[in-house]
């Protein structure tokens, strides 16, 4: 084998995005301190699992961490997919962790991909199962990935500390490359929809949340329905819990969502804090914040929510080398760090129009003409 | 020549932009979320006593540049909930015109009689 030069990284931040353009733009990647200097030093759980499962997804990706964890070699290799794959994220993160890079992996495999993803489906930390199913997917849609074979199943809950979900996902591959788009008008809000959840508590808990977020959104628009997810048995986890995710839909077919779950911690390993058991949030408090923080989406305009700024970035720059421009709210900080990110592996760079009367920006990008690579190999 | 200066503003904020996010300085969010980010990891520990390097207590006006490396990966962004409340006719009125039930929902609860109160 020949000598592989390798793009030199620092820190363990946005290891994700990191490894997900690694593996897209075929570039073989080391990083390097790794949480040197922190009391735990070195890769977490999540971050190791993630790992496991990029190996099991790709064929001849190499990846080499030393002793401490503090350093990782990672070389890419091709995108396989394949069905009935199974992995278990274990519970320092959330499912929504791995999902975020996996459908975008998926969509650029050799084979479809199929996998049943166990651990935690709700946490607040990361954008919930429900989200992915009401905003993610559809942002997918808007890039011209087919509809069919697009999804994500809840087969159980689970949440924080223990886990204990398990959900089903589908991801068709990209034929050849996705379509650029011009996505600027977010339109107004005509719906409001949404999901509650519970696990091994009493269903009163949503019936709360629910009463407590129409509380708020309910003086601006009628047709708000939530509606309830109450598991029990072996459906419901590990751990009790309990949970919202709200999405609005416009009239030009934007989702703006925001969830939160609430359930006792983990028990945090990367912390020397003693388990001191914090009381929950009250289920009415839930309701009305989350309701508050999806009008704060709202209001921040944009045709996606903050949280799925960095995926729409993401997508534009894998885009056939043709223009997009999308209309996103204020930056959010993992949105310019997926900027940054597309900049250093995929050589996008985008032009920002600030509109100083709406706070929106205007981002144009010429796609990278990334096509699928793997399935060309066959 | 008011025109004109606005535009030139306008063009000299773009640049801005973009330098923010593509320029070597940190983008001021970042910073900020990160500075967030430490504020909570502060409060769970009892950082009095043990200052590991690079978790220390950091004033918020002390720029973070090359030590957040480490920063968490994360996309969520929780930071509007608080901004303002939603309970209050001012913020409901400001978000109104995002909504498509402008006219008729002020019409269903009485030509907007409760919105006196």
């Amino acid at each position: 084998m020949g000598k592989v030069s390798y793009m030199k990284l620092k820190g363990s931040q946005n290891l994700r995005l990191r490894l997900l353009l690694a593996t897209l733009s075929s570039k073989s990647i080391v990083i390097e301190d790794i949480r040197s200097e922190a009391t735990w030093p070195g890769l977490r759980p999540h971050e190791v699992s993630f790992l496991r499962l990029l190996e099991k997804i790709c064929d001849d990706c190499v990846v080499e961490i030393n002793e401490t964890g503090t350093k990782l070699k990672y070389k890419p290799g091709i995108i396989m997919g394949g069905r009935h794959l199974v992995h278990d994220c274990g519970v320092s993160r959330s499912i929504g962790y791995f999902l975020e890079p996996l459908i975008v992996l998926g969509m650029f495999g050799k084979k479809p991909l199929t996998i049943r993803l166990k651990g935690i489906t709700n946490d607040s930390k990361d954008p919930s199962i429900d989200t992915f199913r009401s905003t993610t997917l559809p942002i997918l849609k808007q890039f011209g990935v087919p509809a069919e074979g697009l999804d994500l199943k809840i087969e159980s809950r689970g949440v924080a500390p223990k886990g204990g979900g398990e959900v089903l996902l589908s991801v068709p591959m990209v034929p050849n490359s996705l379509k650029a788009i011009k996505w600027v008008d977010e339109g107004l809000v005509k719906r409001i929809r949404g999901v509650s959840f519970s696990t091994r508590v009493s269903v009163q808990f949503e019936n709360t949340m629910i009463h407590a977020a129409r509380g708020i959104l309910n003086p601006l628009l009628s047709d708000v329905h939530i509606f309830t997810d109450h598991k029990a048995g072996a459906q419901a986890g590990m751990s009790p819990g309990y949970g919202i995710s709200l999405v609005a839909e416009t009239t030009s077919g934007c989702v703006i969502s925001a969830d939160t779950t609430v359930s006792y911690a983990r028990g945090e390993d990367d912390a020397d804090l003693e388990d001191d058991r914090k009381d929950l949030i009250p289920a009415e408090e839930v309701g009305e914040q989350i309701a508050s923080a999806l009008l704060g989406e709202i209001k921040q305009g944009g045709v996606v929510d903050s949280t799925h700024q960095g995926l729409l970035f993401l997508l534009c720059a894998l885009c056939p080398k043709d223009v997009s421009e999308v209309r996103v709210g204020k930056l959010s900080p993992y949105g310019i760090e997926a900027l940054r990110h597309i900049r250093d592996f995929l050589d996008v760079k985008f032009v920002m129009k600030p509109d100083a009367s709406t706070g929106t920006v205007t981002m144009m990008c010429l796609g990278s003409g990334f096509q699928n690579l793997s399935r060309k190999v066959s | 020549w008011k025109e004109f200066l606005s535009e030139r503003t306008r063009e000299r904020q773009n640049v801005n932009l973009m330098q923010l996010v593509y320029g070597e300085t940190e983008s001021k969010s970042t910073t900020k979320a990160g500075l967030q980010q430490r504020g909570t990891e502060n409060d769970d520990s009892d950082t009095e006593f043990f200052v590991p390097k690079g978790e220390g207590t950091k004033k918020p006006e002390e720029p973070v540049n090359d030590d957040n490396i480490d920063a968490e990966d994360c996309s969520k962004f929780v930071n509007f909930a608080s901004q303002s409340d939603w309970k209050s006719q001012e913020s409901i009125e400001s978000i109104r015109s995002r909504f498509v039930s402008k006219g008729w929902s002020k019409a269903a609860r009485g030509g907007g009689s409760r919105d006196v109160d």
